[in-house]
């Protein structure tokens, strides 16, 4: 070991021995408990003692602890944050308003999540798991049925971005679209309500397929087609037209992280009681019908609105809520933050305290380690809240200011000197193209993806490879983002896209293997996250209002759209591919 | 050295050591970068559960991962104490719900040896 040259020759252990630094020995003996006895001369069973710990100690323990949860959600959050505010200032050449605001509002909505998330992993998840365990075997079916769907309401209302359709309300022009605005302003809780219904019944249609193995395809067919009739009637109502875009974008609202895998516990601890556990893909399908069965309630409550309530008592409604809304401010719980945090509060309080009525009193299960069940708990809570506030401040804001700034690229807006900035087309593409990057970026980013991704790799022996399946879904979703972008540009009407695309993905999906349809279908609700649906559709509608176009919804529902195109398309072209080497 | 009988021949190593150190998940790879650049040849890690100090940590005991990964490294006895050094610093050892980490004499070891490595240390008889 390169001793050659040297005269003296040294053991090369004797050399290390001296470098190294000098052990301390101590017996282990000195250190373990001698059995006691107890009175009665048997033998007491050993139970150590807390450990005493230094100062140090709490810092060296905590600090991994904390430091890799907040890792994971800077790299989540700060890359989009930092995009859109370079777009703004680089390009637009406006500076960011109130930024002092919208960075405590990042700082909190960064927080917010790493408690939340913990506070999920540890308080949430494992309450989530152990219902699915045990509460097929200890309730009757209709039991089970009627707590699933509750789970699936509950698990709605918590799901953080579901707090911005609040942001897009406040958003809307009662006088230009009334069932619109009512249905996110006055008759709010109806629509999570009946988007958390949708959800339900997903959840428990999902958890009937685990049982009895029925193949993902007639569900897809089954939930599809309802909602693409309701979608072309609703198409042929003006009155209700301006609600398509908003429920099929609620389809994405609901597949965020506190859904995807409560529900999937849910369903993957039912799938292992039936015996069917080993399927590798038991856990897919849940999440495509909770992003599908929503629209349709969504719809279908607003063709109810319709039929019962005027528009013009809407807004009548509408006008007065909003002149007495400007007196009451005077209550310490109205004014903000905490009237967010109230509403954080209110969103995640429900589903915890149901979970744990279920489990102890239906179950009737003692909680392993309950201190630490409640500090998830708590987490989870305090999370939502801060997450709360730095939706309003950070998120939104944000996305509200580059939403209505950017179509000064190329078209005029008041109050903005120098509009357009650049010409029609030129303009137009320019910030077409740098919101499908972001969201190609965005999903890029997403670890549920990557999750899927290895799943894949694995089913496939290898041959449609984890990178293959995120490039595929993040192509999707920056070419869904543009059309979303465009169809707000052009006025084009949602139904005429979404129809023709879940035609095709109908289509797709006959001619693909099972398994493929599971990933595909899945991979859609999965992309859009907590961080990227409340920026985006804020970001539409601000996008639609400097424009002076009512409807900005639909960028969502079209970046649900187009990763399922993507996927199916790539993975019909490896399986012609494959059989076309074979030959 | 060549058996008549048999054209097959195995080469045994001697004065081999084993550490196995138990680390929570995820920082198996810090562990064995720490190994690998002190000149270990190889490592193969696998899964596991483990209690311990997290029982005794009180509420503290969420920072700590009941999810382990189990390090095992195979190196010289030349090598082993630096490398048992090298890596219970990486792991941070000294930290409680940390891990744990020992070493074991091992007999004999089989594996690939280059064959350039083994005609320069063992010319033919």
């Amino acid at each position: 070991m390169g001793m050659g040259g040297e005269k003296e020759q040294v053991r090369y252990g004797d050399y290390l021995s001296r470098i190294s630094v000098s052990f301390q020995k101590l017996s282990y003996n000195a250190i373990t408990p001698r059995p006691e006895l107890a009175p009665d001369g048997t033998e007491k069973p050993y139970s150590p003692p807390k450990v005493k710990l230094r100062v140090i100690d709490f810092y060296h323990i905590l600090r991994p602890y904390i430091g890799s949860r907040l890792e994971e959600q800077l790299k989540a959050v700060v890359p989009l944050a930092l995009y859109l505010v370079c777009f703004q200032t680089l390009v637009l050449r406006v500076n960011i308003e109130d930024p002092l605001v919208i960075f405590a509002g990042f700082v909190s909505v960064i927080g917010g999540l790493v408690l939340f998330m913990e506070g999920l992993k540890v308080g949430l998840m494992p309450l989530g798991e152990k219902l699915g365990d045990s509460l097929p075997a200890k309730a009757s079916l209709p039991v089970f049925i009627i707590i699933t769907f509750l789970i699936g309401v509950g698990v709605t209302f918590a799901e953080p971005a579901v707090g911005s359709l609040n942001i897009a309300g406040s958003m809307i022009k009662v006088e230009n679209a009334p069932y619109l605005h009512a249905l996110l302003n006055k008759w709010q809780w109806a629509t999570v309500a009946a988007v958390g219904a949708g959800v339900g019944v997903s959840a428990v249609l999902g958890s009937l397929r685990f049982v009895h193995g029925w193949g993902l395809k007639p569900f897809i067919l089954i939930a599809t087609l309802p909602t693409l009739a309701l979608t072309v009637y609703a198409m042929g109502d003006d009155r209700i037209k301006s609600v398509i875009g908003l429920a099929w974008d609620c389809g994405a609202v609901t597949t965020g992280p506190v859904t995807v895998p409560i529900v999937l516990s849910l369903g993957i601890g039912i799938a292992r009681m039936a015996g069917k556990g080993d399927y590798p893909l038991s856990g897919f399908g849940i999440v495509t019908l909770a992003s599908m069965i929503p629209v349709a309630a969504v719809l279908a409550l607003a063709i109810y609105l319709a039929e019962t309530v005027p528009a013009e008592q809407i807004i009548a409604n509408a006008n007065t809520a909003e002149t007495s809304n400007s007196h009451a401010s005077g209550n310490f719980f109205e004014r903000p933050p905490f009237a967010e945090m109230l509403e954080g509060l209110q969103a995640v309080a429900p589903v915890v305290i149901f979970l744990l009525l279920i489990v102890r009193f239906v179950l009737r299960e003692k909680f392993k380690e309950p201190q630490i069940l409640a500090y998830g708990l708590t987490l989870t809570l305090l999370g939502m809240m801060l997450f709360s506030v730095g939706l309003t401040y950070g998120l939104s804001k944000l996305g509200a200011q580059y939403g209505a700034l950017a179509p000064a690229a190329f078209t005029r807006i008041e109050g903005l000197e120098g509009s357009p900035l650049f010409n029609w087309w030129a303009g137009m593409l320019a910030t077409v193209a740098f919101a499908g990057l972001l969201g190609f970026g965005a999903t890029v980013a997403e670890p549920a993806l990557s999750a899927i991704g290895m799943v894949v790799e694995d089913l496939t022996n290898g041959v449609y490879k984890k990178s293959f399946l995120i490039y595929s879904v993040s192509f999707g979703v920056g070419l869904g983002v543009i059309a979303g972008m465009l169809k707000i540009i052009t006025g084009v009407p949602l139904a005429y896209l979404l129809i023709p695309g879940y035609a095709l993905a109908l289509i797709l999906t006959v001619f693909s293997t099972e398994e493929f349809v599971n990933i595909a279908w899945d991979s859609a609700g999965v992309t859009t996250g907590e961080v990227t649906v409340p920026l985006v559709l804020v970001m539409g509608m601000g996008f639609s209002g400097a424009l002076g176009i009512d409807d900005g919804f639909g960028i969502l529902a079209m970046a649900s759209l187009f990763p399922i195109l993507t996927t199916l398309g790539a993975g019909l072209w490896i399986k012609w591919k494959i059989s076309r080497s074979h030959l | 050295m060549k058996d008549a009988f048999n054209e097959k021949k195995i080469t045994a190593l001697t004065d081999v050591a084993l550490i196995t150190c138990v680390v929570q998940r995820g920082m198996a790879d810090e562990v064995i970068k720490a190994a690998r650049d002190a000149g270990a040849q190889g490592s193969t890690v696998f899964y596991a559960r483990g209690y311990g100090v997290r029982e005794r940590l009180g509420l503290l005991g969420v920072a700590v991962d009941v999810e382990k990964e189990v390090v095992n490294i195979v190196v010289s006895t030349d090598q082993a104490n630096r490398i048992f050094e090298k890596m219970s610093v990486a792991a941070k050892m000294d930290t409680p719900g940390m891990g744990f980490m020992y070493m074991t004499h091992l007999d004999k070891a089989v594996t690939y040896i280059p064959p350039e490595v083994l005609e320069k240390l063992q010319p033919k008889c």
